[in-house]
């Protein structure tokens, strides 16, 4: 069966709705007015004058809490490392990125307070997901999570972070919001 | 402990049903209630109800009960979770906390610990204490291998409970009393044991830990791996600790039918071997003098050249750790392709088939629980401790709690003599006299009734002995006396064999008298031949299986030379040893934790090796090397799984028939309680012609075989025996936390004799016969026979060779 053209609705066909006819005063607004009425909030913005942060050159700063890439701490006094290799935060991760391998430490050369310290610590920064249970898992606030977000890399690898790598004071790349600000 | 009657008890508003007799703890997880323990271990024996931990109410009684040591009756009503057990809960986790430091995160049991488990679950929740905490010097050595924190010590007795009443070695002690008391030994000795591994596992906090595991890995890092230890004939059940796809720990599986729950620290330490960067990881050919790397194909192409040369001029010795499935298929090479009978599995000479049949029928057979169930058992010719650990513990808990009554006979006094009801003393190499006489006490016609002191000792002996309920442990000389005596007595008999696997590879053929299934086949040399054969260039190629003649053999130094006069030798070994020295192609080995196969337990328990590591280097599976061995000799097995070898086996010997690795399971299963038990070559009752049965002349001793009887050696000389000691293994030199256990050659004899050779105060002697000469530190023991002196075998000084001659020893020239 071909399909009637052109088409005709038959009588119980009801049309509900129609557009205005073009033309007359009415289509002169709807062509010029409404589009002025946008133009409007441009133009009061233009004398705002450009909110675009120039990124990578300048940068929004992050709340205190932000979360980013995380942080080993040392204690300040003995330099030793608070991280005691416990595995806490490896096992309260949900995304399953740390590693913690522990070690016993040598009473004359120590590294950590307690008995043990981690010999090997990483965390793959590919598979984060930055939630922070990491650090609320900690009993010793050795890890915390700092404020550098600019984590891209060419290697998968690369984003391994170490022992190392975390421990080392991070260059600051990322300015902090300031109280009220 | 339960008399098996089914009775009915609430608990906490459900019906549960238990048997009468089981404690109130047990019962209750019946109605899946739980309730908290910290010193109950059923593994220890019966109850001390000494940390309160589990206190339930119980109807009638006005005061809260232990439910660790309550028996169930019928009709109780028991509440776990009324107001009152709460408080007493959260009392008891207050009180234990009092002095317990905060050093979950740096303690080894975090994870794993049953008393972070309790107080999370049953404690007050938070602490009231602000008083200081009793303070120890931690962490201390309390053994070179475990570490104790008396911090953390929580004082539940279970360690020294184990010392005491399990290992019975009774070294650990609570030291002090009240507030003050710790767990310690006598003067702060080291603890040196060779069960004490255990406590590590039985500690339910951190108090215990190992030193090899200590910071190795969170219960959250690790995997489980369930395998069975080849290390010895116990064949314990393990389950290893795999991180990072490296062994970190071995745990026992329990299984009450093999080890009872236990295990020795040979097994729970050694799998630092199994690490050891000095494994062998690639087939190597000898080139110009070294061993040198090559591909499998490159050497199993000369394996086969080799092998294929020598045709029947090729032997095979298989050794105690291989699988069934290794033995199998190498036997099946040497028989088939190669046309050669020559298949041994164990040094010692012995036995016709005859005799093997008449010892391994399944209605003679024990097995390792039928001891729980005797009435007496006899120890025959073996210390259980160095030859089967875990059958010298399972032999003290039944004199313990059951009241067995235990007789040993040994040329060398035992471990377990202090627990005997009656010891006897033979001279090496007269165990035959001495079991024939004691089989003529019994009531065995066919032999003589003995007179003077073997008659005696015999008549003791057989005085302990109940009829109808009897095991006999027994190792060493195999003769037909040993099955007549059980006959005699109705008892059942449990062989120790000399290698782990050793009853399995008999069993599918790695044996010169039989075939696969102690079918008849055509008799190959027995060991003590074929080394001289291979000596003399009768016998051309030597074909190793796990084996290492040179160090396990008696006759070491001779089978040195064996080796080195053979045209070929083929070695699959896990290390270059003395015997690898002679080989001309070295296939890498497998252990027991990346093999997959199976092994049968000496009393007929068919069990899996399981790999729970993957294989270093470029080791591959040994069954898949040989059935490609045998293919390239011709023989297309077929044989492409583990389990398809195993098939292989099952078609072969006949009581094995149909058996599966699905049938076999995680606990194993005997043969002899299968139905194809039936199949098995000596029908019930068959007795052998006495004739065909002649004892070998390699173990009458020069003595005459008659103890007593013989002609007491020169006034200057003493008959040697030699034992192999449970640390003198290769393991032991292998593992780094093992290494101080390696005994030194000690030359045991008894007072009398040191007092007549003018030994007493001497370090060291010359221990010399007929040319041959070691050196020896000296030990006097009481219990030693005079005349007789006792070696360590295995340590590779030829000590061996000297079993069951006369030597003459004097102080050790050239000072200490
Ligand atoms: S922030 Fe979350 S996902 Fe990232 S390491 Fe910590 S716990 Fe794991
Ligand atoms: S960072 Fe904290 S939680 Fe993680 S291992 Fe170290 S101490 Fe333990
Ligand atoms: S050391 Fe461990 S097993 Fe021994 S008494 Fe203390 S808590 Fe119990
Ligand atoms: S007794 Fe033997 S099988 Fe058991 S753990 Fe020790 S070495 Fe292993
Ligand atoms: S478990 Fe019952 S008193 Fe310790």
């Amino acid at each position: 069966m071909s399909p009637e053209f052109p088409y005709l609705p038959d009588e119980g066909v009801v049309v509900v709705q129609r557009g205005p006819e073009p033309g007359g005063v009415g289509g002169a607004y709807r062509a010029f007015g409404e589009t002025l009425r946008g133009l409007k909030t441009t133009f009061a913005r233009i004398i705002e004058g450009p909110v675009t942060i120039q990124y990578p050159e300048e940068k929004t700063p992050v709340y205190p809490r932000f979360r980013g890439r995380h942080k080993l701490h040392k204690f300040e006094d003995t330099g030793l490392e608070k991280c005691v290799g416990c595995s806490l935060c490896a096992a309260a991760c949900p995304a399953d990125c740390i590693r913690v391998v522990a070690a016993e430490n040598d009473p004359d050369d120590r590294v950590s307070a307690g008995e043990r310290y981690a010999e090997v610590y990483e965390i793959n920064l590919a598979r984060c997901i930055f939630c922070g249970y990491c650090e609320v898992a900690c009993p010793f606030d050795a890890i915390t999570m700092g404020h550098e977000y600019e984590l891209a890399d060419y290697n998968r690898e690369d984003l391994v972070f170490t022992k190392e790598m975390l421990l080392a004071e991070p260059v600051e790349r990322t300015p902090l919001r300031r109280e009220g600000e | 402990m339960t008399n098996g009657e089914e009775i009915t008890l609430v608990v906490d508003g459900v019906e549960v049903r238990a048997q009468a007799g089981m404690m109130l703890v047990d019962a209750a997880k019946h109605g899946d209630v739980e309730i908290p323990v910290f010193c109950y271990e059923p593994k220890l024996g019966q109850p001390v109800g000494a940390c309160r931990m589990c206190l339930v109410e119980i109807e009638g009684i006005p005061k809260l009960q232990t439910a660790c040591s309550t028996p169930v009756r019928d009709g109780m009503v028991v509440y776990t979770q009324t107001d009152r057990v709460q408080e007493a809960q959260n009392a008891v986790v207050e009180f234990l906390l009092v002095n317990h430091p905060l050093d979950c995160p740096v303690c080894d049991k975090g994870g794993e610990c049953p008393l972070q488990d309790i107080s999370m679950g049953w404690g007050p929740g938070k602490s009231r204490v602000i008083d200081p905490k009793r303070h120890f010097q931690k962490p201390i050595p309390l053994s070179p291998l475990i570490k104790i924190d008396r911090e953390r010590c929580i004082l539940c007795y279970r360690c020294v409970r184990f010392s005491q009443e399990v290992a019975e070695d009774e070294q650990l002690q609570l030291l002090e009393r009240g507030a003050s008391t710790f767990v310690g030994t006598f003067d702060d000795r080291p603890y040196i044991a060779p069960f004490h591994g255990n406590i590590i596992e039985l500690c339910p906090v951190g108090a215990l830990t190992s030193d090899a595991y200590r910071f190795r890995a969170r219960p959250w890092d690790i995997e489980d791996a369930g395998t069975v230890c080849t290390l010895c004939p116990s064949q314990c059940n393990i389950k290893l600790t795999v991180r990072d796809e490296r062994i970190q720990r071995v745990l026992a599986r329990d299984n009450f039918e093999v080890d009872d729950g236990w295990l020795c620290d040979k097994g729970r330490f050694g799998y630092q071997m199994i690490e050891s960067p000095d494994r062998i990881t690639e087939p190597m050919i000898r080139q110009g003098g070294t061993l040198v790397p090559v591909s499998w194909e490159q050497a199993l192409e000369a394996a086969a050249a080799g092998l294929r040369d020598a045709g029947e001029r090729t032997a095979a010795v298989v050794g105690g750790p291989s699988s069934n499935e290794e033995g199998y298929l190498t036997q099946r090479i040497v028989r088939g392709p190669l046309g050669s009978p020559h298949v041994v599995s164990t040094y010692d000479d012995a036995v016709d088939r005859e005799l093997l049949l008449e010892l391994s029928r399944p209605q003679l057979a024990a097995s390792v629980a039928d001891i729980d169930r005797a009435e007496s058992v006899l120890v025959l010719g073996t210390d259980p401790m160095h030859s089967m650990p875990i059958i010298d513990l399972r032999i003290r808990k039944v004199v313990r709690r059951n009241g067995t009554r235990l007789a040993v006979a040994t040329d060398r006094p035992t471990s377990i003599d202090g627990v005997a009801e009656e010891t006897a003393r033979y001279s090496p190499g007269a165990m035959s006299a001495f079991v024939e006489a004691l089989a003529a006490e019994t009531g065995a016609e066919v032999y003589d009734r003995a007179e003077g002191e073997l008659g005696a000792d015999a008549e003791r002996i057989a005085g302990i002995l109940r009829p109808g309920s009897t095991v006999i442990v027994w190792a060493g000389e195999p003769s037909l006396a040993v099955a007549d005596l059980a006959a005699q007595l109705d008892a059942k008999l449990l062989e120790i064999p000399a290698g782990a696997n050793g009853r399995g590879l008999r069993e599918v053929g790695c044996t010169p008298v039989a075939g696969p299934g102690l079918s008849e086949t055509s008799t190959g040399l027995s060991p003590t031949d074929l080394c001289e054969a291979l000596t003399e260039g009768d016998v051309e190629v030597a074909f190793l299986v796990n084996a290492d003649p040179v160090r396990d053999a008696p006759n070491g130094p001779g089978w040195n030379e064996a080796l080195q006069k053979a045209k070929f030798v083929l070695a699959i070994s896990m290390f270059e040893d003395g015997s690898t020295k002679h080989a001309d192609v070295v296939f890498p080995a497998e252990s027991y934790t990346e093999k997959e196969g199976t092994v049968t337990h000496p009393d007929g328990r068919l069990q899996r090796v399981r790999p729970g590591v993957p294989h270093p280097g470029n080791a591959r599976p040994m069954w898949e090397v040989l059935a490609e061995l045998a293919g390239l000799l011709g023989d297309e097995t077929g044989i492409d799984s583990a389990g398809e070898a195993l098939a292989a086996i099952a078609q072969d010997v006949p009581f094995y028939a149909r058996i599966t690795e699905g049938e076999i399971g995680g606990l194993g299963v005997r043969w002899q309680e299968r139905e194809a038990a039936r199949n098995f070559p000596l029908a019930p009752g068959a007795r052998p012609e006495r004739s065909s049965v002649v004892v070998p002349t390699s173990h009458v001793g020069t003595t005459g075989g008659v103890p007593g009887a013989s002609p007491a050696p020169a006034s200057d000389q003493l008959q040697i025996g030699t034992y192999r000691d449970l640390w003198a293994a290769e393991v032991t030199d292998r593992s780094p936390a093992l290494r101080f256990l390696r005994p030194t050659q000690t030359l045991e004899l008894s007072p009398a004799d040191a007092e007549r050779l003018g030994l007493n105060g001497t370090p060291e002697v010359d221990v010399r016969q007929n040319g041959t000469s070691l050196r020896a530190r000296v030990a006097i023991r009481e219990r030693i026979r005079p005349g007789t002196a006792f070696l360590v075998d295995g340590l590779g000084d030829g000590a061996g060779a000297l079993a069951r001659h006369a030597v003459e020893v004097s102080a050790a020239e050239g000072g200490e």
